[in-house]
């Protein structure tokens, strides 16, 4: 896929996902993402640490909402006032809004990671502007350090299971967490010294390869562009609905407008 | 030359004089430290092929480095005596600069890659140059083939071994076409037919003027007629380099008596997905040591892996007795990640709830004198030690090594030796995947070479 028309598509979800706070636009926004990584995931690529990662930090978002909002009228849970920052009502209402956030956060993740994942780093370095080929550079390489940092956590969890570290809990994971950290964080070091010895940032740059630009791109393009301005006149003329679990939870509305914005997401795992 | 002359005369016709660089009395120490990396350095590096030595520590990465300038523009530190490269006084030009013209092949290639596919890798340099696609084109084409890979230019690198990944950056070191080619430890991952490649091009490229500075610890890889030999000690050249030598050999311990099995393959395949090595029958016996060769990307990892039950096989059957495992990845990085090098090997004693101590297995690796440094302080040599430190501490009754040579002197290819047996005299069942056909031949009771997917045993080392 062309680097281009896919950035145009990650604006696209990035403004209809955070756009709006209605639950169905979100699971729409989020159905897309996962659709479009699935489908165009480079040959090679694991989608499934990635997806473990945004799967946690959804996790932990509605846990968070759930513990810390303390509002709502339907009450859940009372744990005890003493118990900081988590004591006090823990209620439906604050559960519901944390999964809502998750939802926008996930398609916002995964949007993100479909440009490590779908398109290599080089082509998003080729098709920036040539004035911007030495930031283009910079991002390829540093979007390279995603797919690192999971070569590194499987690694580094290898060497420690055979030296005798057993997963018990969560702490535990801090033996490979942090080695997995660091160790990407030395690599990326290590690039930006190899990059420097390598001529990078010397003066301009060109390209072995340009992108072509193709029809499955211009029909990503149109979509998402489509989808972005329609997104925003509803906006403008009031037709997004607007959701509030506060203070009672309500079931989202239908509004077909901008869920036919969501749907023009899913056009580039339509298309092959 | 005179001192003062040298800058501006190199300057102004560089194809004059035979000198391509100049240290004079050039000191150097990183930032935080107490001991300088350089001290004292001061000679005219020459046209042709140079070759580095000195053992794991003393200096040689550094020096290398401030070929281009990464030392000091890139890694701080303070600076003292004076330093000329193409004309260039190192102090005040940056390495944009210089790596224009001096291309320099790291010692970790797998940690120099910025691109997904080894075509877009090698076409990195040139493009950064600003060269047209076309040129951009032929030099790579022409790297490639230099380094026997042309068939591997449409692979994504992350799939590639790391012999092959140690080809694609020599390949885009080459396609820079620089004045000056800096190599660090070049052939330590690859097998002797890549070994061959680098050398014959490393004589072509200093047949045509160039400067070629080659750390290597194995010199007898790279050597050819009329090269210029360096011995650095502690960061100081030696005044007198050693003479030149071949492989020579390590020293053998005597024959082990075997036990019974402690693992067997069953008509195995592996791979990951498709299958790089199939119909696998083998078993490893206590006190048995087995070392797998085969040339780059043959799938020596891979089996490795299988059989220390990293990675679930694709058919067939791997039976393990019961027992200890010890593990040592290609990349040593993996396993170094405590603020010292006792704690580090403290942590592995830890987890298995070992009854020994870190002192005996620093000792017998050498490392006692850096016990207390952050491992990632060390130089690539002594981090190799380190690792196998960390793992091999204890008596595993299993053990796998993947690349143990890797950056390895002299002294520590033997220490390594030392230790093997002695874990081999204890019952251990060793299995070590390397491109080091000398370290294997010395050290295997059975040499194994990976071939086309097949496995085949050349024969049993004399006893």
């Amino acid at each position: 896929m062309n680097p281009r028309p896919l950035a145009v598509w990650v604006a696209a979800v990035l403004l209809l996902s955070l756009g709006s706070e209605d639950p169905i636009l979100r699971v729409l926004t989020l159905g897309a993402a996962l659709a479009v990584l699935l489908v165009h995931r480079r040959v090679g690529t694991r989608v499934r640490p990635a997806l473990w990662a945004v799967a946690i930090a959804a996790l932990l978002t509605v846990v968070f909402n759930f513990l810390l909002s303390h509002t709502g009228r339907t009450v859940l849970l009372n744990l005890p006032g003493w118990v900081p920052a988590f004591g006090g009502p823990l209620t439906l209402e604050g559960a519901a809004y944390g999964l809502d956030l998750a939802l926008g956060l996930a398609a916002c993740i995964l949007a993100g990671i479909s440009l490590s994942l779908v398109v290599e780093p080089h082509r998003l370095v080729d098709s920036l502007p040539a004035g911007l080929s030495r930031t283009g550079a910079a991002l390829g390489a540093a979007i390279t350090l995603v797919p690192r940092l999971g070569r590194s956590f499987v690694a580094v969890r290898e060497t420690q299971q055979m030296r005798g570290w057993r997963p018990r809990g969560m702490r535990s994971w801090t033996a490979v967490v942090v080695p997995s950290v660091l160790t990407t964080i030395e690599g990326s070091v290590l690039l930006a010294e190899a990059m420097e010895a390598r001529a990078f940032g010397s003066g301009p740059r060109t390209s072995l390869r340009p992108s072509k630009f193709r029809i499955r791109d211009v029909v990503i393009t149109a979509t998402s562009l489509a989808a972005m301005a329609g997104f925003l006149l509803a906006l403008v003329l009031a037709q997004v609905p607007s959701w509030q679990p506060y203070p009672s939870l309500i079931l989202p509305q239908l509004t077909w407008w901008p869920m036919l914005c969501c749907l023009a997401l899913f056009a580039p795992a339509l298309v092959p | 030359m005179a001192d003062a002359l040298l800058p501006g005369a190199l300057r102004a016709s560089p194809g004059a004089l035979s000198e391509l660089a100049l240290f004079q009395d050039f000191c150097y120490r990183y930032p935080e430290t107490k001991v300088p990396a350089l001290d004292q350095i001061s000679f005219p590096l020459e046209r042709g092929l140079t070759i580095l030595g000195g053992p794991s520590g003393s200096g040689k990465t550094t020096l290398l480095r401030s070929l281009n300038g990464l030392v000091p523009h890139f890694h701080g530190g303070q600076v003292r005596g004076r330093a000329w490269i193409l004309g260039h006084d190192l102090r005040t030009t940056s390495t944009r600069r210089l790596s224009r013209e001096v291309a320099m092949v790291f010692q970790e290639p797998e940690s120099q890659f910025v691109m997904a596919t080894v075509r877009r890798e090698v076409a990195f340099g040139p493009e950064n140059l600003g060269l047209p696609a076309a040129e951009i084109g032929d030099r790579v084409e022409d790297a490639l083939r230099a380094m026997g890979i042309l068939n591997l230019a449409d692979r994504w690198i992350a799939t590639l071994s790391g012999g092959q990944r140690q080809r694609v950056a020599l390949a885009a070191s080459l396609a820079m076409r620089p004045r000056i080619l800096v190599l660090d430890e070049p052939t330590s991952q690859l097998d002797d037919s890549g070994a061959d490649s680098l050398r014959r091009e490393c004589q072509a490229l200093a047949g045509r003027g160039l400067a070629v500075v080659v750390a290597e610890h194995r010199p007898w890889r790279v050597d050819s007629t009329g090269s210029q030999r360096l011995e650095l000690s502690h960061g100081s050249l030696l005044a007198e380099a050693p003479a030149k030598s071949g492989p020579g050999t390590l020293p053998r311990g005597t024959a082990r008596p075997v036990g019974s099995p402690a693992w067997q393959l069953r008509d195995l395949s592996v791979g990951h997905q498709q299958a790089v090595a199939t119909g696998i029958d083998l078993e490893c016996r206590q006190g048995e040591v087995l070392c797998l060769t085969g040339i780059n990307g043959s799938g020596k990892t891979t089996l490795l892996r299988t059989v220390a039950g990293l990675l679930p096989p694709l058919s067939g059957s791997v039976n393990r007795r019961p027992g200890r495992r010890a593990y040592l990845p290609q990349e040593a990085g993996s396993v170094l990640h405590q603020a010292s090098l006792v704690e580090e090997v403290s942590q592995t004693i830890r987890w298995l709830r070992l009854e020994c101590r870190p002192g005996p297995v620093l000792e017998e690796l050498q490392l006692t004198d850096v016990a207390s440094f952050d491992p990632r302080d060390l130089s690539t040599g002594q981090r190799q030690r380190a690792a196998l430190a960390a793992v091999l501490v204890g008596s595993p009754e299993m053990v796998f090594l993947d690349e143990p040579t890797r950056g390895a002197d002299q002294t520590s290819r033997v220490l390594l030796l030392r230790i093997l047996e002695r874990l081999a005299t204890e019952g251990a069942a060793i299995l070590v995947a390397t491109s080091d056909s000398q370290f294997a031949r010395q050290l295997g009771d059975r040499v194994l070479e990976l071939d086309s997917g097949h496995l085949r045993e050349p024969g049993e080392r004399a006893a």
